[in-house]
């Protein structure tokens, strides 16, 4: 199954291109790692798959369907999307707040049933949260704040998860919470599709990478095939090193400082 | 267990408020006595006191307490700003225009009430046209609301400096949110659209709820512009319905939802109904209030919810620390 069909799309904002000629194919078992510079159009990219922006031309395809023809509801149950920033965090409990997950399957005034209390028990248990289910948001720590988003977006029961750098500003523990969580949720079959500042982390998790650089697709495969100094330094415009990490045999990348580079 | 007693606790204040409200006025009337008079006892004109000043004037209090209160919580939920309230998008402004004009010519109560209905629903309007063109966010709402604002309080000043001083006294009178002149043969209609716009609220309580954590996160999980949208009109009929009926009565739909949201947490389920409740009961005892403060003339309740509203805040605001 396709999770998303992207062909020849440009986009960007008055008038101007950010992205240009972008065709790509996301199927459902992937686990898709965006990455790329500042400004290079990711977050362009993440706008588009999540509908918030229209493409000023090409297509996009959603699950066999065109994006733009689905309600915001319809959308809802099948996309979770996790933004970077959370605008306003309010006294809400951990249970509540997964539980908004869940609105997308009732009708809007309804309050949560039995079957929806299972699910957000289940996605609180599954980030491994289950002792803050009571406390309020405004009393945890960004990395568990990070965690019960993850958890609601697993109780909105969607085949594709779109995150956008969701490790980003959190301790290495948290991170690896993080992403062994979304570890988990594509083996449960979900399709995952992140934007990742992390080299190492996207290497280490994801089995397809999508580099985009200066607006189009620079590389695109498997981590081992694309993760080489050559198309890491070509996209980045910095010296690297790639080398194995031990444990996953996934490519590791090193930046080399200029004082060194000069040695 | 724990619910029942909340709904007794809810019924018995309620009670005490109203025991109250028709207790008070020019004439001290025990509750008792009042409570009496209410049901066919006492003397005439204690009856008459109970039955057509103190009741229908409670009532109005009330209504026009819970609509102020709700728009004032679906606002905030709505802007994500703790200091919206009901007139920040113009309502007022509106209002007190269309108002002042009608007094300052002379025109009777009538045409009073039509033109402050009129100006408020122009300037809702108004601000809904200029957000609208910015993706109707809440600071291009907030932005446009006070602006506006700003240029009919001008133009209520305008008319001022032209109108005859004891039409002026008159404006001014409404514009303090005066229930004296409260008009009562446009209660049952307008009470009951009130309870109706409540009502409404409430089916959006959810998405209300996720709403406070921004368009981005709101939309991701389905809720629709179109909500967004619903929710501002039911708040700015509420907040219109309010003026119209009892004239410029700042500070219930400030502080009613922000100690709502002390007191109960972040929930629109419940919010929603205590807002309603908690607004009515301060506005119907402050008027209750400020009739019988002064000994010959009435103190206007939008002055006693200031006063009172405020000096409440400052408390809660100093013993409870920096809790949200």
């Amino acid at each position: 199954m396709i999770a998303y069909e992207i062909g020849a799309v440009e986009a960007g904002y008055r008038g101007t291109n950010v992205l240009e000629g972008i065709s790509v194919r996301i199927h459902a078992d992937d686990f898709l790692g965006v990455i790329g510079p500042n400004g290079a159009g990711k977050s362009t990219l993440l706008k588009l798959l999540t509908g918030n922006l229209r493409p000023s031309a090409g297509t996009i395809a959603f699950r066999g369907r065109a994006l733009a023809a689905y309600t915001e509801r319809e959308l809802a149950r099948e996309l979770a999307v996790v933004h970077q920033h959370i605008e306003n965090v309010l006294p809400f409990t951990v249970e509540e707040f997964v539980t908004m997950g869940r609105f997308p399957h009732r009708r809007p005034w309804e309050i949560a049933r039995e079957d929806d209390h299972a699910a957000v028990a289940a996605a609180i248990e599954s980030v491994g949260i289950a002792g803050l289910a009571r406390r309020p948001l405004t009393e945890l720590s960004g990395g568990e704040l990070q965690l019960a988003r993850i958890a609601l977006a697993l109780a909105q029961d969607c085949g594709v998860i779109l995150l956008d750098e969701p490790t980003s500003f959190l301790d290495i523990a948290h991170a690896v919470r993080i992403m062994d969580a979304l570890h988990g949720m594509h083996r449960r079959g979900k399709t995952i599709i992140t934007v990742l500042h992390d080299i190492n982390t996207a290497a280490d998790y994801c089995t397809r990478i999508v580099g985009i650089g200066g607006g189009r697709i620079a590389f695109d495969g498997p981590p081992a095939a694309v993760l080489t100094y050559e198309n890491l330094e070509a996209l980045y415009g910095t010296t690297c090193i790639v080398y194995d990490n031990a444990v996953t045999k996934k490519p590791h990348v090193f930046t080399v400082p200029e004082y060194a580079r000069r040695g | 267990m724990k619910r029942s007693l909340a709904v007794i606790g809810i019924i018995a204040a309620l009670a005490a408020v109203f025991a109250l409200c028709i207790s008070l006025g020019a004439t001290f009337i025990p509750p008792h006595t009042a409570l009496a008079a209410l049901i066919g006892g006492g003397d005439s004109t204690e009856r008459l006191i109970i039955a057509t000043l103190r009741v229908p004037r409670m009532l109005m209090a009330f209504a026009v307490g819970a609509a102020l209160s709700v728009s004032g919580l679906l606002y905030q939920a709505l802007f994500r700003n703790p200091l919206a309230d009901p007139y920040t998008i113009g309502t007022a402004g509106g209002a007190a225009l269309g108002a002042t004009v009608a007094i300052c010519l002379s025109l009777g109560a009538g045409a009073v009430t039509a033109a402050a209905f009129a100006g408020s629903l122009a300037a809702v309007i108004a601000v809904n046209a200029l957000a609208a063109r910015r993706g109707f966010s809440s600071v291009s709402l907030i932005v446009a609301g006070i602006a506006l604002s700003f240029i009919l309080s001008s133009a209520v000043m305008l008319v001022f400096s032209v109108a005859r001083p004891q039409l002026v006294h008159k404006a001014l009178m409404w514009l303090m949110g005066d229930l004296s002149i409260a008009r009562y043969a446009l209660l049952p209609p307008l009470g009951a659209l009130v309870a109706l716009l409540i009502a409404g609220a409430m089916v959006f309580h959810r998405r209300l709820d996720i709403l406070s954590f921004g368009p981005a996160f709101a939309r991701a999980l389905g809720v629709s512009p179109a909500a967004v949208k619903n929710i501002f009109w039911l708040s700015a009929l509420l907040a219109a319905l309010a003026v119209t009926l009892a004239g410029v009565i700042g500070f219930v739909g400030l502080i009613v939802p922000h100690i709502m949201r002390r007191s109960l947490g972040p929930a629109h389920r419940l919010l929603i109904p205590a807002s309603a409740l908690g607004g009515g009961c301060l506005l119907a005892l402050c008027d209750a209030l400020g009739r019988s403060i002064l000994p010959l003339s009435e103190v206007p309740a939008g002055v006693m919810t200031g006063f009172f509203g405020g000096m409440f805040f400052l408390v809660l605001f100093a013993t409870r620390g920096d809790a949200r």
